[in-house]
């Protein structure tokens, strides 16, 4: 702590050719947390911006003023440990928690908040969202104090982080008192102690499975209300919006007269799924899966009133999402702890690939769907 | 646009500029009514049977636990038949979207960007039977469910098949992105750098083993 203060305390003092400073970036409007207090030092040295098309401004001016290298997360990977913040744009729930969850402190340009699958480890401390230009500033004298301990939560914060990729949503099992370790505090002893600290082990032994069990449990619901109310119903309530504007408006049955030509015939199809899987299209396409999820919702309501046959939703199904994850590569290799290398073949391998897959798929579809 | 057929009931109107307001208020409110039945639609018809089993599956994966899963995702990593359908469905069932692709760890270098593509194809027709591996992506799957529900037919013929042609297609897409990964490697002249990949990896095997 003292170490911190003190060298923050000269890189403030220092010239403006200092190599390392504290910035602080806050939420922009409609976003989310106090904001972020970053600094790099020594081992932290990079902003990793993981936008796709370059390295976005932000991340640029977040480098320019910490002394830190703007690097992009698209066609290299950087140790964890290396990394002074990353800057995403990602309004939908997968990217916005990958960074929160290794302890890095995450910005993000799209105005998002905690949600999906890693919600929980989206705090205060390592988030924060709508961030433009004029929300990074180089941190004041006032900010000093809080900045030494932003950096260094910021750090601790990285340890539990990885121990916690073995935990589910259930506390580790060494964390909660054990049952049996409260039983051997009662004073017994003898033959008839023995036979009694045996019955007792049964019970105790029953006892702390039943309350794993109900904990768990009780974990899985919680969960599951988490997701449901940060996640499903938000999408549900738009879902409706949509689907309410459509049907009422009549622009349902305008849409199935444009697009029924094309979806209930193989060849529209596969020209739609060609297209969304071209490389420079379906890394645009793909964030949150959200254009493949209206369009599927669309193209229910068309299902709905009869103008697509319901033997054409199973090649729609994979028509409308030849781009799926092709937002998400380099995150996801990085997930699995590739090499930049790797990165840098297995990006354009993976695009390449769908188009020859996706409309591949199509094709199986269209003749799996026979008989429906 | 002249062709378009207006959806909307007709409703009897007072002429003037009275009228013109009574149209816009009875649309107005009639669009939100209409977006509301379709809430209360998904609201009652999906939520309930959701929610339980998310809550189920969550248990079920936590009382497994990841490590005996990790096992069984390494032993299917070693051939090409498993690795991309056995394995990326586990990953899926069992750590989610998006950590799934954390098992990418368990194999060797060249054939992890196969295995992103074929574990990220499935995360949507495993939406059918197991919302909670993707339970923030459910509508690609639900959006074109709900119309056939909508027909008054079952989605289960459909699930089956949009599942069973996934798991096709993973496997097919894993197997191309391999072969265009291996071109890539060659192309850029890498050969040298993945072959000093694949040499560490078995040796990492190796020393886990002793």
């Amino acid at each position: 702590m003292t170490e911190h203060e003190a060298t923050s305390g000269q890189d403030t003092t220092a010239t403006g050719t200092e190599s390392s400073s504290t910035v602080f970036v806050r939420a922009g409007a409609g976003g989310w947390g106090p904001g972020l207090t970053l600094r790099a030092d020594e081992t932290r040295t990079k902003v990793l911006s993981v936008t796709g098309g370059g390295i976005h401004p932000v991340a640029q001016k977040i480098a320019d003023l910490t002394g830190a290298e703007a690097v992009d997360g698209f066609n290299t990977t950087v140790p964890d440990d290396e990394v002074v913040a990353a800057v995403i744009n990602c309004g939908g729930t997968a990217r916005i928690g990958v960074y929160p969850r290794k302890g890095i402190p995450t910005v993000d340009v799209y105005p998002g908040a905690p949600g999906g699958p890693l919600a929980k480890f989206i705090t205060e401390e390592l988030f924060v969202s709508a961030v433009g230009m004029n929300e990074i500033a180089r941190s004041t004298s006032d900010g000093e104090v809080e900045s030494a301990k932003g950096t260094s939560t910021a750090e601790g914060d990285g340890a539990p982080g990885g121990a916690a990729s073995s935990g589910g949503a259930v506390p580790p099992r060494g964390d909660r008192p054990s049952a049996s370790a409260v039983a051997a505090t009662l004073p017994v002893g003898g033959p008839l102690g023995k036979a009694f600290n045996a019955v007792t082990n049964v019970f105790v032994g029953f006892g702390s499975a039943v309350g794993t069990f109900v904990n768990t449990m009780l974990a899985a619901g919680r969960q599951t209300v988490d997701l449901t109310l940060k996640t499903i119903l938000p999408f549900m309530a738009y879902v409706s919006l949509l689907l309410g504007i459509v049907m009422y408006t009549g622009v349902a049955e305008w849409m199935g007269q444009v697009l029924s030509p094309i979806a209930s015939n193989p060849f529209g199809l596969l020209a739609i799924s060609f297209v969304v899987a071209l490389p420079f299209l379906s890394p645009v396409l793909g964030p949150g899966a959200a254009i493949a999820q209206v369009v599927g919702t669309l193209m229910g309501s068309q299902i709905a009133i009869g103008a697509l046959p319901v033997q054409y939703a199973l090649p729609t199904l994979f028509a409308i999402n030849g781009q799926v994850g092709c937002d998400f590569v380099p995150v996801g290799l990085a997930l699995g702890e590739a090499k930049p290398e790797t990165v840098a073949v297995g990006t354009p391998a993976v695009l390449i690939s769908r188009m020859i897959t996706s409309p591949l798929a199509v094709v199986i579809a269209w003749a799996a769907s026979f008989g429906l | 646009m002249a062709q378009q057929q207006p959806a909307q009931p007709e409703t009897e109107t007072s002429g003037g500029v009275l009228g013109v307001f009574e149209w816009l208020g009875t649309h107005f409110i009639g669009l939100f009514e209409e977006a509301g039945s379709q809430f209360v639609d998904l609201v009652t018809g999906i939520l309930p049977t959701l929610i339980v089993l998310l809550t189920f599956m969550y248990a079920l994966t936590t009382f497994i636990g990841e490590e005996r899963v990790t096992r069984a995702v390494q032993w299917c990593g070693r051939w090409w038949i498993t690795r991309y359908s056995v394995m990326p469905i586990l990953a899926l069932l069992m750590l989610t979207n998006p950590m799934a692709y954390s098992f990418g760890r368990f194999l060797p270098e060249r054939y992890k960007p196969a295995f992103y593509d074929s574990a990220v194809s499935f995360v949507h027709p495993v939406t059918t039977f197991f919302p909670y591996a993707n339970a923030g992506e459910l509508f690609v799957w639900f959006g074109i469910a709900n119309g056939v529900t909508q027909l008054g037919e079952s989605t289960v013929p459909l699930a089956l098949r949009y599942f069973l042609v996934g798991i096709l297609v993973i496997f097919i897409r894993g197997i191309i992105t391999e072969k265009l990964t291996a071109f890539m490697i060659k192309r850029t002249g890498r050969s040298e750098v993945f072959a000093d990949f694949d040499r560490q990896f078995e040796q990492a095997k190796a020393g886990e083993k002793a």
